[in-house]
């Protein structure tokens, strides 16, 4: 369980969160989403420790501003937005650095098999010998999700569950990868894992979360089960557009934007 | 069934694409020998007919001559505190260059080019200048490590200045790097030419030969003054490896990986103001050993830090006893400084990697 209470960022004089609190179970997929600015890459900049906040973030039941990098790193991996590197990596060697922190008790040699197990998870089998910056922008984020499943390979240790946190993670793949990379966030979450992904996309919001958080200017405007969060009022709050949520036979919930020109004539 | 399918069934070792690790290793055994080849070439060669061949021989057939005498008195006391010098700058240069290029994830890095050389020279000229007069507590309490401990805090000083000025963020800005680097290199060669206007005529030819950038005055002083503090920063670099690896994907990524981002950087700097400032205070400007030795190993062998790491230590220590030879053979009985001959391997070199990788730097 991840527990975030009241927490607040400030960047120079700007407040960018005002006391967002948050419960992430492990075994559920948890997703931030809000309008840009409305601070969820800040709310998870918080949670990895990359910006200085005021409240408590506590990881079952430890805060973490009292872990060490070495300690936080064995029970949760981050997806950054992208990344490039300076320097001509193999796609290997990239995965492997997954495995930095290593594993309390665990000899290295023994988890030399992961990068392939994990690169096979995301499609990309046989690219470990191309070259990182020779790939396109969909595969070097699958590589970067491949890197960080290395490093919390297993989603439950000794009963003790790591966490996943994913910064848009499909924002730039094409639609047969933005599920497959949702679907492994799901399958990590479904085996005792906890994830927490920010998402721009709002079907694949309803399609995947267990919980939802909605922000708006640095503030949360509803959260918790699909049901109460994605309904077309909180949607027109969050997002100050149009919204219909509906449910498709067999399909689930999918969120619709309405151009406001045919609601006007409709209503009209 | 083809052979490539009954090759993966069987061999349970098959090496996974894309793991260079072999190569790494087995150029860095090969770089071994090349260092001990480049060790006897810098033994062999030489102003004075000395040979290493002569000596030993007449060590065993225990004739004692005046020639064998003086062939003993060349090898011990110059040539032998030569090599060893050689190899420490050499593998302090290379070590330094990598390490700043990891740390400002910039394949451009190099304390030479961005005014840590400069810094740490400042340092020097210092203690040469003053160092009888107002600085004369610092130079009798440190004694022969005085000049080194100088342009290590010259250099200390300036790549933290650098550091503070380029890097935002955890982003390095490969322009502004450069351009600070001119800057920080203009100001501390400003101090050292007003320290030079200043100086005596004596601490002028001290200056003028340390400022060459040469092995020839290499004594076993020098060798005890920077040796331990290069040797200590090339130790802490070999903890560096996994970290340099991580930081290559950003501070924030690294951090994530459970590297201790801050305190890395911390000690990242200081060992390359270490290798750097030992360096300088006892060889002068060498330049460029520290962008020519870790660029051509990363196109041989990948940029795994573990491996590039004791690689570059190597192949500088090769590549400075190499040109350090050279200098000593082109222009027989004169010497060229050493720092001439990197400059004109280096040079063209690095206006090589410009042309055929610019579109890496996305310029």
């Amino acid at each position: 369980m991840i527990d975030i209470d009241s927490v607040s960022v400030q960047l120079g004089s700007r407040k960018i969160l005002h006391e967002v609190s948050l419960r992430a179970s492990s075994g559920k997929l948890t997703a931030i989403i809000g309008p840009n600015g409305s601070g969820k890459s800040t709310l998870l900049k918080a949670l990895c420790r990359d910006h200085a906040y005021s409240g408590v973030i506590s990881i079952d039941g430890r805060d973490i501003a009292g872990m060490s990098p070495l300690e936080i790193a064995s029970i949760r991996a981050v997806l950054p937005q992208s990344s490039n590197l300076p320097f001509p990596f193999t796609v290997r060697e990239v995965v492997a650095m997954g495995l930095t922190a290593g594993r309390p008790g665990v000899d290295a040699r023994a988890l030399q098999h992961l990068p392939e197990e994990a690169l096979a998870r995301v499609d990309l089998g046989g690219f470990g010998g191309r070259f990182y910056g020779e790939l396109s922008g969909g595969e070097q984020q699958r590589v970067q999700l491949a890197r960080v499943l290395c490093q919390v390979w297993e989603p439950v240790i000794g009963g003790v569950p790591r966490y996943l946190f994913l910064d848009e993670p499909v924002s730039s793949l094409d639609i047969k990868h933005q599920l497959m990379i949702m679907e492994v966030a799901k399958r990590f979450a479904r085996q005792g894992g906890g994830v927490i992904a920010v998402l721009h996309d709002l079907n694949l919001t309803a399609l995947y979360a267990d919980t939802i958080l909605a922000l708006r200017d640095g503030r949360v405007v509803a959260s918790g089960r699909p049901e109460a969060v994605l309904t077309d009022a909180v949607l027109q709050r969050v997002f100050d557009v149009p919204l219909r949520v509906g449910v498709a036979p067999r399909a689930g919930n999918f969120v619709l934007p309405q151009s406001v020109e045919m609601n006007e004539l409709s209503v009209a | 069934m083809d052979s490539t399918m009954s090759l993966a069934a069987s061999g349970a070792r098959t090496r996974p694409d894309g793991d260079r690790s072999h190569i790494g290793r087995i150029t860095v055994i090969a770089l071994v020998f090349a260092l001990l080849a480049a060790m006897v070439l810098s033994m062999t060669t030489g102003a004075s007919g000395a040979s290493l061949g002569n000596l030993i021989g007449s060590l065993f057939s225990g004739s004692e001559g005046a020639d064998a005498l003086r062939d003993y008195a060349v090898i011990v006391n110059i040539r032998l505190p030569r090599m060893v010098l050689g190899v420490l700058i050499g593998a302090g240069l290379a070590v330094s260059g990598l390490l700043m290029q990891g740390l400002f994830r910039n394949p451009l890095a190099d304390p030479g080019l961005v005014g840590v050389s400069s810094g740490s020279a400042l340092g020097a000229v210092i203690i040469i200048v003053l160092g009888g007069t107002a600085l004369a507590p610092f130079t009798t309490a440190l004694g022969i490590w005085s000049l080194p401990a100088a342009a290590f805090g010259g250099g200390l000083l300036t790549t933290f200045v650098l550091y503070r000025v380029a890097t935002r963020g955890g982003q390095t800005a490969i322009a502004t790097m450069l351009l600070a680097g001119i800057a920080i290199g203009a100001l501390a060669s400003a101090f050292s030419g007003v320290l030079t206007y200043i100086a005596s005529e004596n601490q002028l030819r001290d200056l003028t030969f340390w400022g060459l950038g040469s092995l020839a005055g290499a004594t076993w002083i020098k060798v005890l003054a920077a040796g331990p503090i290069i040797f200590a920063a090339l130790a802490v670099a070999g903890f560096l490896a996994k970290g340099l690896n991580a930081m290559t994907l950003g501070e924030a990524t690294a951090s994530h990986l459970g590297v201790p981002v801050q305190r890395f950087k911390r000690i990242t700097i200081v060992a390359v103001a270490a290798a750097t400032g030992a360096s300088v205070a006892v060889s002068g400007g060498i330049g460029f050993v520290g962008i020519v030795v870790p660029h051509l190993l990363r196109l041989a062998i990948g940029p795994d830090h573990r491996y590039l790491l004791p690689a570059s230590a190597l192949l500088g220590a090769t590549f400075l006893l190499f040109c350090d030879a050279l200098s000593r053979t082109v222009v027989a009985p004169a010497e060229l400084p050493i720092g001439i001959v990197t400059a004109a391997f280096g040079g063209p070199f690095f206006l090589w990697i410009l042309l055929h990788r610019r579109s890496a730097f996305a310029w």
